[in-house]
């Protein structure tokens, strides 16, 4: 994206404007995003540093107005990508064939529902869910963030993560999915008895 | 699936959408403000769209309220400031 925008020539003052003005009211969830990427205090601070960096850096890439958020997410993405996910703790790459597969398969159509049931939910800590959402494939807990935390639509997402919107849609599907399997076995382990719903 | 009797505005290619496709626009925030309006009518009609809606509703807003991290640390956001600062100047 940096490289195909048309470059746009900005004063000082602009950029000191663009800077303070647009990118840096983001910066906790930047730093958000970073931690739940790399799980690691010391990468998350390195990785937010390293993006606002190149954002400054290729500012004229950037056209004043639109949005900065998406911007500046997929520069992290793309850094995390390019530099911090091969040393981060991360599970096994996902079988994507088989997340689509699952997708356009008639079982989809099912009620496919972990036993799970509200009451379960309102007793657990934050740490749970953390915890529940720090432990899927980093690919399945990004898309979780942008959307639910983050709030951004898909059409944001599949340019933040270079990806189709149906992949972005099925992705979501089987991350909400996996996330109420784990939020289920933690109720279990705190003696909730399993419901179907 | 239980049908309201307004317009299906989840209509594709004109396919109806199942219920956990519905459910997916609806959570993943993409609904306008017709599919919103007949998918709670839908709710009233359909206990396991009900049942889970409420449980996924549930959980984001859980997502939301304790997975929000806070303030970034102090020292990055100055260290940040002062290094375009100096790049500016």
């Amino acid at each position: 994206m940096i490289e195909e925008t048309p470059r746009i020539h900005y004063s000082a003052k602009e950029k000191n404007e663009i800077f303070h003005g647009e990118f840096m009211p983001h910066i906790n969830s930047m730093y958000n995003f970073a931690y739940r990427l790399t799980l690691d205090g010391d990468d998350s601070k390195d990785l937010v540093q390293d993006t606002y960096l190149k954002a400054f850096r290729f500012i004229e890439s950037f056209q004043r107005g639109t949005n900065a958020k998406a911007w500046l997410f997929r520069i992290l993405k793309n850094s995390f990508i390019n530099d911090y996910r091969k040393k981060s703790k991360e599970p096994n790459k996902v079988d994507y064939q088989e997340v689509e597969t699952y997708y356009n398969s008639e079982d989809v159509d099912r009620q496919i529902t972990p036993d799970l049931r509200v009451e379960a939910l309102k007793d657990m800590i934050g740490d749970e869910i953390s915890n529940a959402l720090n432990s899927l494939d980093v690919d399945f807990r990004t898309v979780i963030i942008l959307c639910d935390l983050e709030g951004f639509k898909y059409e944001e997402m599949a340019k933040i993560l270079d990806i189709p919107i149906g992949t972005v849609r099925s992705r979501l599907h089987r991350a909400r999915q996996l996330l109420k399997e784990k939020l289920s076995t933690y109720a279990k382990s705190m003696g909730y008895k399993s419901t179907s719903l | 699936m239980s049908t309201p009797s307004t317009p299906n505005p989840f209509l594709h290619d004109g396919r109806k959408s199942t219920c956990i496709e519905m459910l997916q626009v609806i959570l993943d925030g993409e609904a306008t403000p017709d599919q919103k309006a007949y998918f709670k009518e839908h709710m009233d009609l359909c206990m396991p769209c009900f049942k889970g809606y409420e449980l996924d509703m549930a959980i984001k807003q859980l997502v939301q309220s304790k997975c929000c991290g806070g303030d970034a640390p102090a020292d990055l956001v100055e260290q940040i400031r002062a290094q375009v600062s100096q790049k500016i100047s």
